[in-house]
């Protein structure tokens, strides 16, 4: 056991040392190498514990932390070698991968169904928005907060209908929160700018202590995008922690029983009206987070935006990436930061008339087919190949 | 023989009485359980020990009468008190989740312990991770004592029968209760695993009260301490399986429906 962990732990410091020196090379600013460098070197080692299965088995909660950290600096040190376009993308998806862990934990975990997960990534957008209005100065993080106990709320008093409703039913009440929602938006213009929406005051920057290791290039845009790309992948780390921690819990045993048996899961003690509203609370609060984000991001906030389409394309992105899984989710934040490139790339080769009517539909088209396919092909999505392809190649 | 016990029962019905709309499925049902004694509750088909026992964990609510359970303090429970009330199930079949390992399966039976919170959870506090290990090493406890233990990372759909059988026993016992239901523990099960399950059952009535519904009498006859003979919703005949097999009334029930 102890040569194990000794040798890892020695492979692991030799790609930390050559993870510190890659990084140190790219990078244009000394004191982000260095940053992103110890980061690097820190997470090499802890990552190299964390193969361990016994120190996997006996600290969960360690692992997490030290697995999400790992993701959140990989993408970090990715945001700034891109250019401003890749990284606002890139903070749209991270946001998006937000909103799909809970979607993939109300229906993966729980079997309940939401159409109206756009809609309540709407809640957070326009709380953000309208906070911002009344109080500028108020910091990232209880705007984040709050933006996210909004979504909640909203949730839990959608969500107690949800006790009494199932499968269809439940669908069809998610659905017209969803078509609502922007005649919800209208009868509060005054709050909400209507059908134009709000602009944010001012741009989101970064604290002083952050902005000095971007150097003196600190309000270009490329850095200001990096900026917001970090904020994105940074929350959705700690989303991402929480949801595996929720996942292994009781909790997130509870909701699996329901799914699978509500008769017996009520034998051993589980509430089903309050498993299923618990389950509909978080999804909404992790949308609403996600809302609030990409309102952070785009430093507006437009009613047309969380459209019915905006939950059906949620829906599909959580089944296309693997539904109920953590690494599900994070699949479908990445397709989505790089479908609008994709699109458009796809729009010039295929020598379309971008204002033409099959450019405008190609997103739907390519999503629609990719759902197909996922259902038919990989019924578990690209985390259930993935998983599949990698016990088969174990086994050999 | 055992005579009836002189401490407070662990589950009474008094005068329960079901209609499910025209159909009188129960009339003045009365028996109790106490602890260390294991009841069959048996009948033709159709005389209502199903539903017997469905009033008795809350899942069908009495027109009239009430289900109490005195050492808890509760009266007509309902199912999701039952687990905190000390008494646990088995369902018809198995009734495991299918899609949950084994093992998980059995660790569903703790659900109800402390440290299961859902801040704790979702901050990985650790109490909570404390809890889920120790949740966890109790689970695969028990399925080493019904000796399941190798069966534990399977999926319910993938092992035999009388396996699974057995992880709806383990998890039933994993809320350690004072009294277990067993819904027709011996159905699909073979001669093996058949006399298997008696002595498990009978084990069990060291630590608990046991009330089961079965119809394979040659299973019953030798395991119970007490009968409770149902036919057309009634009590017909309740005591020892002695006194039972010679009852007039209960030869006369079983004649007239068996081939």
């Amino acid at each position: 056991m102890a040569r194990v962990v000794g040798s890892r732990l020695g492979v692991g410091l030799a790609l930390s040392v050559v993870a510190v020196v890659i990084v140190a090379l790219l990078s244009s600013s000394t004191r982000l190498a260095v940053a992103l460098g110890l980061g690097v070197a820190v997470l090499g080692v802890g990552a190299t514990l964390v193969s361990l299965p016994a120190v996997r088995r006996d600290h969960p909660v360690v692992t997490r932390a030290l697995i999400s950290v790992v993701v959140v600096d990989l993408a970090v040190v990715l945001t700034f070698r891109v250019s401003a376009t890749s990284n606002s993308n890139v903070a749209i998806g991270a946001a998006m991968a937000i909103v799909l862990l809970g979607l993939s934990f109300l229906t993966g975990s729980s079997g309940q169904i939401s159409l109206g997960n756009g809609a309540f990534m709407g809640v957070g957008a326009f709380t953000v928005g309208i906070w911002a209005d009344h109080h500028a100065t108020t910091p990232l993080v209880v705007v984040l907060v709050l933006a996210t106990v909004a979504g909640a709320l909203v949730g839990l008093v959608l969500g107690l209908p949800a006790t009494r409703l199932r499968g269809p039913y439940l669908a069809g009440m998610t659905l017209a929160f969803a078509v609502a929602f922007g005649a919800i938006l209208n009868v509060f213009s005054s709050w909400t700018g209507g059908d134009s929406g709000l602009q944010l005051p001012s741009a989101v920057v970064a604290p002083h202590w952050l902005a000095s290791y971007f150097g003196p290039g600190a309000s270009t845009l490329t850095t200001s995008s990096a900026w917001l790309a970090d904020i994105s992948i940074v929350v959705t780390g700690v989303a991402l922690f929480l949801m595996a921690n929720l996942f292994a819990s009781r909790t997130g045993r509870a909701m699996r029983l329901v799914r699978d048996n509500d008769v017996a899961a009520e034998l051993v003690g589980v509430s089903l009206p309050r498993a299923r509203v618990v389950a509909f609370t978080v999804s909404a609060a992790y949308a609403a987070l996600g809302g609030a984000l990409w309102t952070l991001v785009n430093n507006a906030v437009s009613p047309s935006t969380y459209g019915f389409v905006l939950s059906i394309t949620i829906l599909s992105l959580v089944v296309i990436g693997g539904i109920g899984t953590i690494p599900g989710a994070i699949i479908g934040g990445i397709i989505y930061a790089f479908s609008a490139g994709a699109i458009s790339w796809l729009t010039a080769h295929l020598g379309l008339n971008p204002q033409g009517n099959v450019a405008s539909q190609l997103d739907g088209i390519i999503f629609g087919g990719l759902l197909v396919l996922t259902i038919v092909f990989a019924p578990m999505g690209i985390a259930g190949l993935v998983r599949h392809g990698w016990r088969r190649w174990r086994r050999g | 023989m055992t005579g009836p016990s002189s401490t407070t029962p662990l589950l009474a019905l008094e005068g329960v009485s079901v209609r499910f709309g025209g159909l009188q499925a129960l009339r003045d049902v009365s028996f109790a359980v106490s602890p260390g004694e294991i009841v069959g509750l048996i009948g033709p088909n159709g005389a209502g020990k199903t539903t017997a026992f469905n009033v008795a964990c809350g899942f069908v609510r009495p027109t009239s009468g009430r289900v109490v359970l005195p050492a808890a303090g509760v009266i007509s429970p309902r199912a999701t008190q039952l687990a905190r009330a000390g008494v646990a199930r088995t369902l018809q079949g198995v009734g495991l989740f299918p899609h949950v390992t084994v093992l998980e399966n059995v660790m569903a039976g703790g659900q109800i312990r402390p440290g299961g919170g859902f801040v704790a959870g979702l901050l990985g506090l650790p109490r909570s991770v404390r809890a889920e290990r120790q949740l966890r090493h109790d689970a695969a406890a028990m399925l080493e004592r019904l000796g399941v233990a190798s069966f534990a990372a399977a999926l319910p759909g993938s092992i035999p029968y009388g396996v699974a059988k057995k992880v709806s026993v383990a998890r039933a016992l994993m809320c350690e209760p004072s009294l277990l239901l067993l819904d027709e523990p011996a159905s699909g099960l073979d001669e093996a695993e058949l006399s298997d399950f008696a002595s498990l059952i009978r084990d069990l009535r060291a630590t608990m009260g046991v009330l089961l519904v079965e119809h394979d009498m040659e299973f019953v006859m030798p395991l119970v301490d007490r009968l409770v003979v149902l036919d057309f919703g009634q009590v017909i005949a309740s005591g020892t399986p002695g006194e039972v097999r010679v009852h007039e009334a209960v030869i006369a029930a079983y004649l007239g429906v068996e081939e």
